[in-house]
């Protein structure tokens, strides 16, 4: 009898008991996905004396809402919050617009234009970084006058090697280079970034923080853009180029246009990235460039978590996102997915 | 790789395995409705075992839905479905013993032809020596042999099409259905192909259910035509009948290349009065008609001769005739004449119909009107 | 796909002359610009201070009087890592060894070894080929034998151990839980369309406020399951103090957050599996489970790969998690190699931190790119 519940009513249709199940399984994970979010919520409106007591489930039957996490952390911390939420929102679309400018024309290079750097002039870019680094951190020279004397040979002996280079690298690899960069940890790459920014006096500046999450979100950018790019038909492209525009016309007034929504698309995930970054952002910024992320995590030090403050915080900090990310969702999924498909 | 090789029919490979396998297929008051849209009103049709049968239509029509109903992709919203004497109405695809070719062939990319022909069989569990056995026999027959290692991706249009034909020959099925099996491969390929298909289907004797929507590959294939408009069926007969014996407007328009000429006008005592002109008509009728007659069946006379006179409006050089295209009044007609006319543009000319070629058909209902 | 960067065509060089110098100078030097300053940046905030950190982690940080000193120590950064003073914090304290963990060893010995032969006998072997393999196999070889080692009575996971559980068994359930909802998303169910929205929300909050969120809940005191765990006998055992509990808390919070990228891309690839292919699988008789392997498996196998390592890429990178769960606790045991990072610099260890760092990315890279050389690559392959 259990077995007819599997069977379907009609040959197309889902049969009863799979219905169940289905629906069983995908609502048991709505509660999940949804249950921690509202009790986050309602833990905002709650007073200390409701959450110490116990767990209390629904508002104005078990226990009486108020303000009084809100107005903490609004009025009394004031400064205290919005300073982490302005510098959140000032570096988050800062980084972001940089990532994408620099990406999206890199990735349009790479789709149209055929480069060929020698695999000699890379290996001597690379000697000449290892000899910066020695000379600094050994030989004790100050950093400008390395960079500079390295940078000259390189230059100098640049000529040569291109006359005479026979091995070259192609487009893929430096796509490929470049989009590798992400497997990089940032915590290989932060403690130098530390020093470098304290040597020249940026550290815990919003500056520090914007060119960080430019460079570590350029690869994504690059990544994701390429696909769009290279799928913009090359004939609109030849048929400007023979009524004589130059290649940055033809990119920002008829190729950028066309990939649009990819540009919103890979804008929102890279936004959201730096919106949420946690680990620079933590080892670079202390009082004045504090961002969101490390105001929340702040909250624990004191005197043991204050969930209902912490509900409040990290709710504004939710919020804006999800608001955002729900208008545009559509251009966000069809982001991941370009990517990963292609990819 | 060569697609077109012609070999010697070979003598047949199932001889011990064809009628008794066959049945009859049936729908009986099928009707289909999608959300608000009825796709098919309460048709029911009786495809006798080992019979070829074509479902001939314009897109849309249904034909496609009514295939699919029978193989249970999809539910009948109204009516049954019979395999032999066993109604499958709440069966599923797997029970009822028929097999599919795709118009996109549905074959699976990461199996071999051999894999590919022998999953029917595989489901089934049966025995990997039965099963080789199976697959090769019918590989061989279909001329697949070289190609069985090979996968989808590398193998030809008409390739990939008989490694799906060798998949549903496989499994012995009670019924074939066909979804536009040939409309993928170019013009050349698919007259080779219609010849193969026919030749296979006397062969295995296997009741088979084809859905096309061009009228050559029905005319020649099938032992009976279902032609099908909107989701009603309009008429159920051989080819020949169907090309001779139209039922209604539709069919008479549907089948013939080019299309039949239709002439509005009325019938009154005996009489078909249109564009001033008339002709004797042997029906007994009276009301609004239409008169038709296939530009094969028709011949160009001298205007004091002709039952219709017209103008000439073109004249288009075919290559073993011509055809010239007429003003008879505000209507138009098309004539099949010799490769030798030479007649002109504006030129005003007869026209002449054989009596028994010519048809008529009610013109608000479309019906035919028949001899009394 | 790609075009010579020169104009070359009569018409166009002439209309090309009339803009002026500046602007054709500007055109042709385009392909420098376009790319230059994407590749400037990342050569001097990621390729430079990777360099750097790399000699960093040679050295050995101490404050002095005027400032700072650097004192060449060679690799003893990361001989202290592997068996001197930070052996526990790094790659753990050892069990006893036991007649679980030597079968365990034994039988990982052989499968890779049968494996790496197999290539070596196969079609397409290359020189490269056989060097990533052996790679592949030493490092799996080493860290089943870690494995074997700490995990169990007596012995204490290592970060490198933590952040291999994490990134394993983290993206297996993220991979498998994102699947089974796919699957049935693509079930002609009424409000479909309401879940993919609504199971795209956890991806958007930040993850430190996952991590809040998640110690709230866990809370056996005073959070919302506090009763379930009084029931059952549970409530007065805190998460935070077992290594295990708290470790898989930490997953619970990663999964949550991540299922969200697994489902939108596995039901993207669910919907682009061939209909017709189902259905003639269907005709053929199969059931949906082998429909499931046969057609669909397939079908989804290169975006379903592609999937899995874009978040293993992301999964060993973890910090923010252990961080504010549970500030990498009890003691060290839910530190992932990035927090171990960070508390080694808290500690002015700038050169045990840049070690650690280093050891982060060769495990990372080494797993990243085997799984793409032998998964990826294959999964690829085999579409049509």
């Amino acid at each position: 009898m259990i077995r007819r519940l599997f069977v379907p009513a009609r040959v197309d249709e889902i049969p009863i008991g799979t219905r169940v199940i289905a629906y069983g399984l995908l609502g048991l994970w709505t509660l999940v996905v949804l249950f921690p979010l509202y009790w986050m919520a309602i833990t905002s409106f709650k007073l200390p004396i409701d959450v110490s007591n116990g767990p209390v489930y629904v508002p104005f039957i078990d226990f009486k809402p108020s303000l009084d996490a809100w107005h903490y952390i609004f009025v009394d911390l004031g400064p205290d919050t919005f300073r982490p939420y302005v510098n959140s929102l000032i570096i988050a679309t800062s980084s972001t617009a940089a990532a994408v400018f620099l990406g999206s024309i890199a990735a349009y290079a790479l789709a149209r234009i055929e480069y060929r750097p020698p695999v000699a002039a890379v290996g001597l870019g690379v000697l000449m970084l290892a000899v910066v680094v020695a000379a600094v951190g050994w030989g004790g020279v100050d950093l400008r006058i390395a960079v500079a004397v390295c940078g000259a040979l390189f230059f100098l002996l640049l000529r040569a090697i291109i006359r005479r280079a026979r091995r070259h690298f192609a487009n893929d690899d430096i796509l490929f280079w470049i989009i590798s960069q992400r497997i990089l940890p940032p915590v290989v790459t932060v403690i130098p970034i530390y020093l470098t920014f304290k040597s020249i006096g940026l550290l815990d500046t919003r500056t520090a923080l914007i060119i960080t999450y430019a460079t570590a979100n350029v690869p994504i950018v690059v990544w994701l853009m390429f696909d769009f790019f290279a799928s913009v038909p090359k004939e609109i492209e030849e048929s400007a180029q023979i009524d004589g525009a130059t290649r940055f016309a033809i990119l920002f007034g008829i190729v950028v246009p066309l990939v649009a929504p990819g540009i919103v698309a890979t804008g929102l995930l890279v936004l959201i990235l730096s919106w949420n970054e946690y680990l620079f952002a933590l080892f670079l910024s202390t009082a004045n460039a504090q961002t969101l992320p490390l105001l929340v995590a702040a909250q624990n030090a004191t005197r043991g978590p204050q969930w209902w403050n912490m509900s409040v915080l990290i709710l504004i900090m939710i919020l804006p996102v999800m608001l955002l990310t729900l208008t545009l969702q559509r251009f966000i999924v069809k982001g991941i997915l370009v990517g990963a498909v292609k990819g | 790789m060569n697609d077109m090789e012609t070999q010697a029919p070979r003598p047949s490979h199932f001889a011990s395995s064809t009628l008794p396998h066959s049945k009859s297929v049936s729908l009986r008051n099928v009707s289909k409705t999608f959300g608000d849209t009825r796709v098919l009103h309460d048709l029911s049709l009786d495809v006798h075992a080992g019979e070829f049968l074509v479902l001939l239509g314009e897109s849309g029509c249904g034909k496609t839905t009514a295939l699919r109903i029978i193989a249970g992709l999809e539910s009948a919203s109204e009516g049954s479905i019979y395999v032999g004497d066993n109604d499958v109405t709440q069966q599923l695809p797997r029970d009822r013993d028929v097999a599919m070719v795709f118009q996109s062939y549905a074959l699976y990319p990461h199996k071999t032809v051999f894999e590919n022909i022998a999953y029917p069989l595989i489901v089934r569990k049966r025995a990997k020596a039965e099963i080789d056995a199976a697959v090769r026999e019918v590989a061989a027959s279909v001329h697949l042999e070289p190609q069985l290692d090979r996968y989808p991706r590398q193998l030809s249009g008409g390739q990939r099409q008989r490694v799906a034909l060798a998949r549903a020959i496989v499994r012995r099925p009670a019924a074939f259905l066909m979804d536009e099996p040939l409309s993928n491969l170019d013009a050349k390929l698919r007259g080779h192909m219609r010849a193969e298909l026919k030749h296979m289907q006397h062969e295995l004797g296997v009741t088979t259910i084809y859905v096309t929507h061009d009228q050559i590959e029905a005319m020649t294939l099938a032992h009976r035509v279902a032609l099908i408009d909107k989701g009603v069926l309009q008429q159920l007969d051989a080819p020949a009948r169907i090309y001779s014996d139209p039922a209604n407007l539709f069919v008479a328009g549907f089948i013939g290349s080019p299309p039949m000429n239709f002439l509005r006008g009325t019938l009154t005592n005996n009489r078909f009065a249109s564009e001033g002109m008339a002709l004797v008509a042997d029906v007994n009728y009276h009301g609004e008609a239409v008169l038709g007659v296939r530009p094969e069946d028709c011949m160009l006379v001298t205007a004091a001769d002709g039952e219709f006179r017209g103008h000439i409006y073109s004249v288009e050089l075919i290559g073993d005739h011509s055809l010239v295209t007429l003003n008879v009044g505000q209507q138009q007609m098309v004539v099949k004449v010799s490769n030798m006319f030479t007649g002109e543009i504006g030129a005003e000319v007869g026209l002449r119909a054989s009596r028994e070629r010519v048809y008529f058909f009610d013109q608000s209902s479309g019906l035919r009107i028949r001899q009394c | 796909m790609q075009s010579s960067s020169h104009v070359s065509s009569p018409a166009s060089q002439r209309r090309a002359s009339r803009r002026s110098s500046v602007a054709n100078w500007l055109d042709r030097q385009a392909p420098y610009v376009f790319v230059l300053p994407a590749v400037l940046l990342i050569l001097a905030f990621s390729i430079f201070p990777l360099v750097t950190s790399a000699y960093l982690s040679l050295m050995r940080f101490s404050l002095g009087e005027g400032g700072y000193e650097l004192k060449f120590v060679g690799m003893r950064n990361y001989v202290r890592l592997f068996s001197g003073s930070q052996q526990f914090h790094f790659v753990g304290v050892f069990r006893p060894p036991g007649i679980i963990s030597l079968s365990v060893m034994v039988a990982a010995a052989l499968a890779t070894g049968w494996w790496l032969l197999s290539y070596l006998r196969s079609r397409h072997r290359s020189v490269v080929g056989a060097i990533g393999r052996l790679i592949a196999a030493a490092s799996l070889l080493a860290l089943v034998w870690l494995a074997a080692n700490t995990v169990g009575h007596g012995g204490e996971l290592g970060s490198l151990m933590v952040t291999l559980f994490y990134v394993v068994f983290g993206v297996a359930l993220q991979f498998l839980l994102g699947l089974g909802l796919a699957y049935l998303c693509t079930l002609q169910l009424k409000g479909g369309r309401f879940f993919r929205i609504l199971f795209f929300l956890p991806l958007m909050v930040t993850p430190v406020g996952i991590a809040y969120m998640f110690r709230m809940m866990a809370d056996t005191a005073v959070g919302p399951l506090a009763p379930v765990w009084a029931w059952l006998g549970l409530g007065q055992i805190s998460w935070a103090a077992d290594p295990w509990l708290a470790r898989i808390v930490v997953i619970i919070g990663d999964t949550w957050q991540w299922v969200p990228f697994m489902f939108l891309v596995l039901l993207a690839a669910l919907e682009g599996t061939s209909r017709d292919q189902i259905e003639a699988a269907q005709l053929d008789g199969a059931s949906s489970w082998r429909i499931f392997r046969d057609v669909t498996w397939p079908s989804i196998a290169p975006v379903a790969a592609s999937a899995v390592l874009i978040r293993l890429i992301e999964a060993f990178k973890v910090v923010d998690l252990p961080n504010v769960l549970t500030n990498g606790g009890p003691g060290i045991a839910t530190e992932s190699m990035t927090l171990h990072a960070f508390i080694e610099w808290r500690t002015l260890n700038l050169g045990g931190a840049s070690a650690v760092a280093y050891m982060l990315f060769f495990v990372s890279t080494i797993a990243c790119v085997s799984f793409f050389q032998l998964v990826v690559r294959r999964a690829r392959g085999g579409q049509s």
